[in-house]
């Protein structure tokens, strides 16, 4: 499948490659330079493929709070929410940020590689609410805008951005009316903009004109790793709860009753997610790791070698009860050899440290 | 597009470059392969006096993104290493023909003659 930027990406000289089904950019101009202009500056991102559901009517926010673990109901019109999706036993459907458009208007945005299951879930749910549910992905276009100079960027095309950071808002700018959030999957300042296929493209090559550097799917998995964020597949899957993924913060036991909260009122997790630094070799997904005794205790789920702090970086599924502590030492093993690592507790955009 | 392809090497399909001086073959990878592999950020290098043979991996060249393995075009001990590429990989980028990453002693210097000319080797980078 093609995304409505798809020709412009082929015309600046992307490198292209698959993404659950869809031909996406994978790099540009190269990951470090792309990663450090989303750091220093700012970056553009097509992420059309993701997949946007509406649910409108009296309970939208009812139904919304009840199928994510997280707070929904207490946000404030205006504002986005981040939340694992689950079942009835408390394993992750998919991660999604749901955003309070309208008091009685929710626009949910999934991964791309989960649209359809989503879907046929949440639409299996609907039953005793007053709403109306439909799967806009096709026809919405999805372009990220991350970095310290977001903002004055889109300020300067005409976007109002006067909003605050899991703001949204349904903005009439020179591109039309398009949904605009200050989300993202960085760690730095930015928005993403829900527009049309048309708005998208008049939107991609207006930034373009301004210099916003170009980046591909894989500056952003780099980006989001340093900023340890999880992505579906890796840290999160259908197997495990969020609380397996060190995602607590997201489950909210004392809200009205939710899909999940008998499940998980009572669990305890049987993995703990870890980030972990080495001062040589890169780690990466699916890599053993093993505690100073030599015991295997988990597995990488993602890693890279970090742009920002220049070192391999990690993070890791162990078994909670042999779970090592912040500053402890473990190995990773790549290619049959050990190579040294330690727990830290901030994340590697912070440098990384214990 | 033009390739950065020298005439006087000469290439495996796996984009390895070998340049043969006497018994001994300088062993690297080419332009193609470290544009397409990226930002290169670490090397990994057999020891010296381990023996390979034709088209055994010898070592790993990590992306930030991807591991790729590399192979030996040609039979025979590795007799040095190119230690100063594990501390700036980045010069792979920059040099692919100067950054050789192992040399290696010759068990069956004949083996030179499966190796592909400049020329046979731009027509597999051409069609890819």
């Amino acid at each position: 499948m093609h995304t409505s930027l798809h020709a412009d990406h082929l015309s600046m000289g992307a490198k292209m490659g698959g993404f659950a089904g869809w031909d996406m950019p994978l790099q540009y101009s190269g990951v470090k330079q792309e990663v450090m202009a989303v750091r220093q500056s700012v970056g553009m991102f097509d992420v059309s493929h993701m997949g946007e559901f509406w649910v409108k009517g009296p309970d939208a926010v009812k139904f919304v709070d009840y199928i994510m673990t997280n707070d929904f109901n207490s946000a404030a019109v205006g504002k986005a929410v981040y939340s694992p999706l689950c079942r009835h036993d408390g394993t992750v459907i998919d991660d999604l940020i749901a955003y309070k458009i309208a008091a009685e208007e929710v626009l949910i945005c999934v991964n791309a590689s989960n649209i359809e299951k989503d879907w046929n879930w949440i639409e299996a749910q609907t039953s005793g609410f007053q709403i109306d549910l439909k799967d806009h992905s096709s026809e919405t276009s999805l372009i990220a805008v991350q970095g310290p100079k977001a903002s004055s960027i889109l300020g300067e095309l005409g976007l109002s951005t006067d909003i605050p950071v899991y703001g949204a808002i349904r903005s009439d700018s020179a591109f039309g009316e398009v949904i605009l959030a200050r989300t993202g999957y960085t760690g730095e300042d930015g928005f993403e903009v829900f527009s049309t296929h048309d708005q998208a493209q008049r939107l991609w090559r207006a930034l373009a004109q301004h210099e916003v550097t170009a980046c591909g799917l894989a500056a952003r998995d780099v980006l989001r790793l340093e900023a340890c964020y999880p992505l579906y597949g890796h840290e999160l899957s259908d197997e495990w709860t969020p609380l397996d993924a060190g995602l607590k913060w997201t489950v909210k036991l004392d809200k009205a009753d939710f899909i999940s909260k008998a499940a998980l009122k009572d669990y305890k997790p049987k993995l703990k997610l870890i980030k972990v630094l080495l001062d040589r070799g890169i780690p990466r997904d699916g890599y053993a790791v093993k505690n100073t005794k030599g015991d295997i205790i988990g597995k990488v789920t993602s890693g890279t070698m970090s742009v920002v702090v220049g070192k391999g970086v990690a993070l890791a599924l162990v078994d909670a009860d042999k779970a090592p502590k912040i500053g402890e030492s473990l190995d990773i093993t790549i290619r049959n050899q050990d190579y040294p690592a330690t727990v830290i507790k901030e994340s590697f955009l912070k440098g990384g440290k214990l | 597009m033009s390739h950065n392809i020298p005439t006087d090497l000469t290439y495996t399909s796996d984009h390895e470059w070998a340049k043969i001086d006497g018994d001994v073959a300088s062993i690297g990878i080419t332009d193609f392969a470290q544009n397409a592999l990226g930002d290169i950020v670490f090397v990994e290098l057999p020891q010296v006096g381990s023996t390979l043979d034709q088209g055994a991996t010898f070592g790993v060249v990590e992306s930030i993104k991807s591991v790729s393995d590399l192979f030996a075009p040609l039979q025979g001990e590795v007799v040095e290493v190119n230690s100063a590429l594990e501390g700036s990989p980045e010069e792979i980028n920059q040099k692919p023909y100067e950054s050789w990453i192992i040399k290696v002693k010759l068990s069956n210097p004949d083996q030179a003659k499966s190796l592909l000319t400049a020329e046979q080797y731009t027509e597999i980078v051409e069609a890819q």
